[in-house]
């Protein structure tokens, strides 16, 4: 009997840890689609924070927290992941409390738009964003929470609660696509894509044109929308953090007026912050020609340091958020942030040179 | 025994690596489609032969979609947009919209048409009881949005 027991506790072992390696093997290390490994970098730098901004492309894209660092002595972080969709971003400012408690969060609004997981349009990209935000998680009721508000009509319906619990479901037929890079990171994770959560780009490639998109259906927030943001308000009360609302200076996809207003509404009656960076542009000094990397839908770093420039002076006048430069221990460990910040930069720019030549 | 049991685990594994790996046919649907001087605009339809033939568009756009390789191309041509994506190399019709009443579609409905016209033409099954007009067929849907009951867009888009 005891032979048996022990026969079958040794084969369960055998397969989970089989389990756990193909699993690894076969997740994605979003080598070439960075944007997938943002959301599980936080958890080295968690803790410390003044300032944390969650949203989607236009907080990682378009804020440097080492400009805000060496600029104001502010210390932050970006919470920020592809697509993010509201109920993620307060699922993931739940979490963030987990780790530590920042004087300002700050929530770019512009996923508003999407009331639904379904109102996002294609729904294999939509269900691939869902991936890059929930995958880099790590397990907690929030995680669990966060994927079932994210799952989209088709993936209730297969059932795919399994596949976020156990990945090894929804990638095992990556298998014919694995690279070099599979093998080099199975057990160990790549150097950081980001700097504080900041996706750098360095790429130049002017504004001229508008990008056109059909009209919404309706100019009203949805009610989904405005639970989450409700939720938002009422968790940064309870933990005593200031939260600011915030739209990147970006002009597509379009933020229409009628958004805007009842935002600002909402703000108001809430006694939150609310700033439209897009009628500050020209405060700022984006110039349209030189800071944006793929024509007007993210700014490169040049137009992100700007931004950051601008927005860091709010923080601080507004938001009387500290300046922690006098800090021996925090400047040590930023100085290096901010060295690892401006090699990048620096070997970004050296490839875009040699491929310009 | 022990080896059976190896043998099962194996198998175990494998099941889960290959399952659901078989693509399953795709039978042809019948999509959306808009004419526009003798040329076929169809929803998911390979996009250079269509843009090919309708001509030079006035406007020209691309866009990234954030963390995904390939652009969304839209063109313009006056009364309408088209807008494309990319698949496997090749772009594919995603959607057009009208933004004007220049031009009509296969219904006859166009911009400013009225609520009337449109519900004779659709019924209205998928009215959201508010102010738009959801309809479905093969891989696309038909979104038409009023104001002061009177067709204000009309939008083809592809389910993808």
């Amino acid at each position: 009997m005891k032979k048996k027991i022990a026969l079958i506790t040794a084969s369960v072992l055998i397969f989970a840890v089989l389990w756990y390696c193909l699993q690894a093997l076969l997740m994605p290390k979003y080598m070439d689609n960075k944007e997938g490994a943002l959301i599980g970098e936080y958890y080295d730098n968690a803790g410390n924070n003044d300032v944390i901004f969650i949203g989607d492309c236009e907080v990682y894209e378009n804020f440097s927290p080492i400009t805000l660092w060496e600029e104001y002595g502010i210390t932050s972080y970006i919470r920020g992941s592809a697509q993010q969709l509201i109920w993620q971003s307060y699922y993931l400012m739940e979490e963030t409390f987990q780790y530590e408690t920042p004087d300002v969060i700050v929530f770019n609004v512009l996923s508003m738009k999407y009331d639904t997981p379904q109102s996002t349009g294609d729904q294999e990209k939509r269900e691939a964003y869902n991936r890059m935000t929930l995958d880099g998680m790590r397990w907690s009721k929030s995680k669990w929470d966060s994927i079932w508000a994210s799952m989209t009509e088709e993936e209730r319906e297969k059932e795919a609660i399994y596949s976020y619990v156990l990945p090894l479901l929804r990638y095992h037929d990556r298998w014919s696509d694995l690279k070099q890079e599979d093998f080099t990171y199975w057990f160990r994770s790549p150097a950081p894509v980001s700097d504080n959560g900041y996706l750098m780009q360095t790429g130049v490639k002017p504004y001229t044109t508008e990008h056109p998109e059909p009209p919404p259906t309706s100019y009203e927030l949805g009610e989904n929308s405005w639970y989450y943001l409700n939720k938002m308000v009422e968790l940064c009360k309870s933990k005593g953090t200031q939260l600011v609302l915030i739209k990147a200076p970006i002009e597509s996809p379009k933020w229409y007026p009628q958004w805007d207003e009842q935002v600002e509404q909402f703000a108001e009656e809430n006694d939150l912050l609310y700033i439209n960076m897009l009628d500050c542009q020209e405060e700022i000094g984006i110039d349209w020609n030189a800071d944006t990397y793929d024509a007007g839908l993210h700014l490169n770093v040049y137009g992100a340091e700007k931004a950051s420039r601008w927005f860091g002076k709010v923080l601080q006048e507004k938001c009387g958020v500290a300046d922690n430069r006098s800090d021996t221990q925090i400047s040590a460990l930023w100085a290096e942030k901010a060295k690892a910040y401006h090699d990048r930069k620096a070997a970004m720019e050296a490839q875009k040179n040699k491929e310009t030549l | 025994m022990k080896r059976r049991i190896v043998l099962l685990i194996v198998a175990a594994l494998l099941l889960v690596c290959f399952a659901g790996c078989q693509e399953s046919p795709v039978e042809p649907v019948e999509e959306y489609t808009f004419t526009y001087k003798n040329t076929e605009v169809k929803l998911n339809a390979l996009a250079a032969p269509i843009v090919t033939a309708l001509g030079d568009p006035f406007t020209y756009s691309e866009t990234t979609s954030c963390a995904f390789n390939g652009l969304d191309k839209t063109y313009g041509y006056g009364s309408f947009y088209i807008q494309t994506y990319p698949k496997d190399g090749q772009d594919y019709i995603y959607r057009w919209w009208f933004v004007d009443d220049l031009v009509a579609n296969a219904e006859g409905i166009r911009i400013t048409s009225t609520k009337a016209e449109v519900e004779k033409a659709y019924g209205t099954e998928g009215f959201d009881g508010k102010n738009s007009y959801t309809m479905k067929q093969g891989n696309g849907k038909l979104i038409i949005i009023l104001e002061n009951d009177a067709v204000s867009s009309i939008q083809y888009e592809a389910i993808v």
